[in-house]
């Protein structure tokens, strides 16, 4: 299978802190890559790194064979990698129908009309076509963590980059997110999926990467990962500590 | 009981919108036929303000950009005016056009240097940028330094002449905005409004948006800088480049409600009657319209305006997709 994206080396520093520290990874086409790590390991700096947010201090990040490292972040959007964030940033004066509606007339570079049929579809399947006319503001988590994942959506990713989007949910919220996130896989699209629940991981992911302080642990498939030993220490001395 | 009548009759205004809006603007342009003088006056400077508030707000209250040299563009208006009028007696159309045009030029010239920097410090640069303007133009020979200019090409035209002119800047500013808001551009813009990051991870050319939006906001507040000085005839640089104007624009815009339509509208009116209001009393009215402004961002932060919206959930020119 094809690499979507090729990450390269990728440093990211905060002051003396290396949150990304010279990481290296392969996404293939289609796949769900599923990354692990304790907190503060530098989960979301890595996506922020990929999404254009952040420039590296060193290293590259290559999508679809284009070096993209120096291209802002609504470019990379544009090209084909949409993102949400892990503590939600929508559009709180605008409508549910209005954040979603950007994605498609920014991202996805469709009129206002063209992409108005893809949002209504994207609301149908994210449960928010009955909040349309809400405002963002208005909004509870999982609706706000739904509308995360619709706004990506309808910038028409192939590569889409979820950060965290199942926590903070009870059980069965969790496993409406999974049914959405394995319905946009089907669809053809690529996933990096970041989660710190472990469980809902292993349902979906197809590889799974484990890093901590910045780096890479161990990559492979999810049950390997999950049993292999230096996972099982950094998450327990972690967790339990 | 009480709750639905508001209902019904916000209902009832949102359907003859289009019937209300040209009703007033009706009324509006017959308002020198049979108003006083002063009544006259006071609508011309209300839209003149109008112009000027809604450009600020274009700026802070959707693009980001907290400019406190607007004054800048006001005082290129009114000097292109002054010059081209007095020293080669152009005519008024083409000079306020060229003042304009000036501004648009300069203020792309200037984004360059400025849009690098950020927040406050855009905010700062702004209004040195403005204040370097008004130390040359008061050391400049060709525009007699800070002595200034009668433009007596103005003594032509009548109070009804200005009050057209004003209407059409004021009420203009108003149109170009909604339209801008109904575009693709606008909903870009409200997407940067509620989270920079957020519209730039989705697609969102913000410096792009920005630079629009600026150049835009360049041209209007100098045209209605240079009818402002046509009005008042008399053009120095002290005043002219006078950070008063920005102020202004902050009030009107800050006790309306920053990031609306309407928000300029209520808060321009406000401005206008309280300052002839306060008119006596030279020494004071700056600083009791700074406690209107402190006292109200505590009661109300959202202005009036937005505060209305938020309870009442409507919005009289809306710019909301469905
Ligand atoms: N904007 C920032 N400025 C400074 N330090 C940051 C910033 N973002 C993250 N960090 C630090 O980088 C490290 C990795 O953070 P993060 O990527 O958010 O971890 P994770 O998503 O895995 O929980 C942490 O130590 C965090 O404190
Ligand atoms: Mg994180």
């Amino acid at each position: 299978m094809e690499n979507v994206l090729i990450v390269e080396n990728l440093t990211i520093a905060f002051g003396q802190l290396l949150a990304v520290n010279s990481l290296s990874i392969e996404v293939r086409e289609g796949e769900i890559l599923g990354i692990i790590g304790p907190n503060g390991s530098g989960k979301t700096t890595l996506l922020n790194g990929i999404s254009g947010l952040y420039k590296p201090k060193s290293g590259s990040v290559i999508f679809k064979d284009i070096d993209i490292t120096d291209f802002s972040p609504s470019r990379r959007c544009r090209l084909g990698i949409g993102r949400t964030y892990q503590v939600p940033r929508t559009f709180e004066k605008m409508t549910v129908y209005e954040n979603v509606l950007v994605g498609g007339v920014y991202g996805a570079s469709l009129s206002e009309k063209k992409a108005r049929y893809k949002v209504y579809e994207i609301l149908e399947l994210t449960g928010l076509l009955h909040k349309k006319d809400l405002f963002a503001g208005s909004l509870a988590l999982l609706d706000r963590k739904r509308l995360e994942v619709a706004r990506a959506l309808a910038t028409n990713p192939q590569l889409l980059l979820l950060d965290e989007v199942a926590a903070g949910l009870t059980e069965a919220e969790v496993n409406e997110v999974l049914r959405i996130v394995k319905y946009i896989k089907e669809s053809g699209v690529t996933i990096i999926w970041i989660e710190h629940i472990l469980r809902t991981m292993m349902e979906a992911a197809d590889r799974v990467l484990c890093i901590a302080s910045g780096k890479k642990l161990i990559c492979g498939n999810p049950k390997e990962v999950l049993a292999a030993e230096e996972v099982q220490e950094v998450y327990l001395g972690v967790e339990e500590g | 009981m009480g709750k639905e009548c508001v209902t019904i009759v916000i209902n009832d205004i949102r359907n003859y919108k289009w019937f209300i809006i040209t009703g007033l603007i009706a009324v509006l342009l017959t308002i020198p036929f049979w108003a006083s003088n002063y009544t006259v006056s006071i609508f011309l400077l209300i839209f003149m303000y109008l112009a000027l508030a809604q450009m600020w707000n274009l700026l802070a209250g959707y693009a980001g950009l907290v400019s406190l040299g607007q004054q800048m563009f006001i005082g290129l208006g009114g000097y292109t005016l002054a010059v081209l009028t007095e020293l080669y007696r152009a005519p008024l159309w083409s000079s306020i056009l060229i003042g304009g045009v000036i501004s648009l030029i300069f203020a792309l010239i200037i984004s360059a240097p400025i849009f690098r920097m950020r927040e406050a410090y855009f905010t700062i640069g702004t209004w040195l940028v403005a204040e370097a303007l008004k130390i040359f133009f008061s050391n400049w020979g060709y525009v007699r330094y800070g002595q200034g200019f009668f433009i007596t090409a103005a003594y032509q035209l009548t109070t009804t002449h200005m009050y057209y002119m004003a209407m059409v800047i004021g009420l203009g500013s108003v149109a170009v905005v909604y339209i801008i808001l109904r575009s693709r551009l606008g909903l870009g813009l409200m997407a940067i409004r509620d989270n920079e990051t957020a519209a730039e991870s989705m697609g969102v050319e913000v410096f792009k948006a920005k630079l629009i939006c600026f150049l835009i906001g360049a041209f209007v507040t100098s045209i209605a800088g240079s009818i402002f000085y046509l009005y008042q005839v008399f053009i120095q640089p002290y005043a002219a480049f006078g950070i008063d104007w920005t102020v202004a624009m902050v009030f009107i815009v800050i006790i309306g409600g920053i990031g609306t339509i309407e928000g300029p509208l209520a808060g321009v009116v406000i401005y206008v009657l309280l300052r002839q209001y306060l008119y006596n009393y030279a020494g004071i009215s700056m600083l009791v319209l700074g406690l209107i402004a402190i006292v109200l961002i505590h009661v109300a932060p959202k202005g009036f305006i937005g505060t209305l919206q938020e309870k009442l959930g409507f919005e009289f020119l809306s710019p909301r997709r469905r």
